[in-house]
């Protein structure tokens, strides 16, 4: 039981490795595409 | 079985109490620092602490526990496997660690330390950690740095402990090991963009409600570190509360006196310096020293903060000042007011007529800052070159909240 606690762990290590890129990764955008996120200041 | 050890009730009632007192003081924290930083980011710096209550809770029961508190493996530097995933570990006595309680008791109490520990780094790196750098750090801190210092002060076989080192409730586990990866990681992950001394608190409000929290979880962080409902639980209660207090109001003072306002922020930053001074102290000084001790960590923190603003580090929280350098002071403090006329289970310290305890506490302090601030740094880098620590800077401007999470605190 053990073991296969251990691997849920490692099964969520591996997600938290691959997930994908937050927002802020995200290229600038071109001209002409939607506004950006508001900023909160 | 005569002879066994029995669980005694009122012992395991302030002990599992004492364990959900120091769980709240994670999201007390959350509360400290999410008031303190812009309102961009308050999110994500909430959730630094909010993620690592569910990510250290389960590699504490996984692995943490045994690593720290488990069997030696021989040098006092760390404990063996022999608990992984808490095999061993249930509901009777354990003859060392909890011979009044469950050993899970005593198990749940010390998983909410090494769960508030990392969470206190997280202030000197917000506003420009990338989130998923800080889950890799923080697993990897709890596990190779936390789990080894708390063995070494904390475990029967631990080196430091051995020693003789006096560590009531975690001044150097705690307070010291994160103040100074708090400094290491401001050095590495760098200055926030466009800050050129300190930003402002976005709502003192939340940061106030978050220093109650915490005062009040420290109450459970401390008294419980007695690990029965005796005496010493009482003791630490007050030497805790006295401490708070002298330091709060020797912060407002100083800043009264500096500032030329008595500052409300003061206040709250004074209470926890206060209370990562006592934390060492608190179940080995007698009342009237943790005044001492809550006046001098005042001072001495008061100082640290404004000698950061004038230096090129951003440690935005200013963790370092508080914990480290609280954490520092205290435990050099136990050294000086320990007496085993307060506690006898203690040692006598300086005051008592054993200043050699004055050197035990610094060798102490050396060797958890040496040991964390090289760990931190080689942990750093390591994450860095699998996953660039920093946000962009669009992401930066932006905010943390929207660019890493996106979603915002406040829809105004």
């Amino acid at each position: 039981m053990v073991i296969a606690a251990l691997l849920v762990f490692a099964a969520l290590l591996a997600a938290w490795i691959v997930a994908p890129p937050e927002l802020g990764d995200v290229p600038e955008r071109a001209a002409g595409e939607p506004e950006p996120l508001a900023q909160v200041a | 079985m005569p002879g066994a050890p029995a669980v005694d009730s009122g012992d395991t009632a302030w002990l599992l109490i004492s364990a959900a007192l120091v769980m709240l003081m994670t999201p007390g924290l959350a509360f400290f620092y999410g008031g303190l930083v812009r309102r961009k980011n308050v999110l994500s710096t909430i959730m630094h602490s909010l993620f690592i209550l569910g990510l250290v809770s389960v590699g504490w029961v996984l692995w943490g526990y045994t690593l720290a508190f488990g069997p030696d493996t021989g040098l006092g530097l760390v404990g063996g496997l022999d608990w992984l995933g808490l095999e061993g570990v249930g509901i009777e006595p354990h003859d060392t660690y909890a011979p009044t309680t469950p050993h899970l008791a005593f198990m749940a109490f010390q998983m909410m330390f090494a769960i508030i520990t990392p969470a206190l780094i997280t202030g000197a790196f917000a506003e420009r950690k990338r989130f998923k750098a800080f889950v890799l750090f923080a697993l990897a801190w709890s596990t190779f740095v936390y789990a080894p210092i708390a063995h070494w002060v904390w475990s029967p076989n631990g080196w430091l402990f051995g020693l003789g080192v006096l560590d009531f409730a975690g001044g150097t586990v705690v307070h010291l090991s994160s103040g100074v990866s708090a400094l290491v990681a401001a050095l590495i992950v760098g200055r926030r963009m466009g800050v050129v001394r300190e930003t402002q608190p976005h709502d003192v409000t939340m940061t106030v409600l978050g220093t109650a929290m915490l005062w009040f979880g420290w109450f459970g962080f401390n008294a419980g570190s007695a690990l029965g409902a005796n005496g010493v639980a009482a003791l630490a209660l007050v030497t805790t509360n006295t401490a708070a207090a002298t330091a709060a109001i020797t912060w407002v003072t100083l800043s009264w006196l500096h500032r030329g306002t008595p500052s409300v922020l003061g206040a709250a930053l004074g209470a926890v310096a206060g209370l990562v001074a006592i934390t060492p102290a608190a179940g080995y000084v007698a009342p009237a020293a943790s005044i001492l001790i809550g006046a001098g960590v005042a001072g001495v923190c008061y100082a640290a903060a404004q000698l950061r603003l004038r230096s090129r580090v951003d440690d935005t929280l200013d963790v370092f000042a508080i914990h480290g350098v609280g954490g520092a002071f205290g435990a050099v403090a136990t050294g000086v007011f320990a007496s085993t006329a307060v506690n006898p289970a203690g040692r006598d310290g300086l005051l008592a007529g054993a200043p050699a305890q004055v050197a035990l506490q610094l060798l102490a302090t050396g060797a958890v800052a040496l040991y964390a601030a090289a760990a931190t740094a080689v942990i750093l880098v390591v994450v860095n070159a699998l996953v660039r620590i920093r946000v962009p800077s669009s992401a930066e401007e932006a905010g943390l909240d929207l660019a890493q999470h996106g979603e915002a605190a406040y829809q105004l």
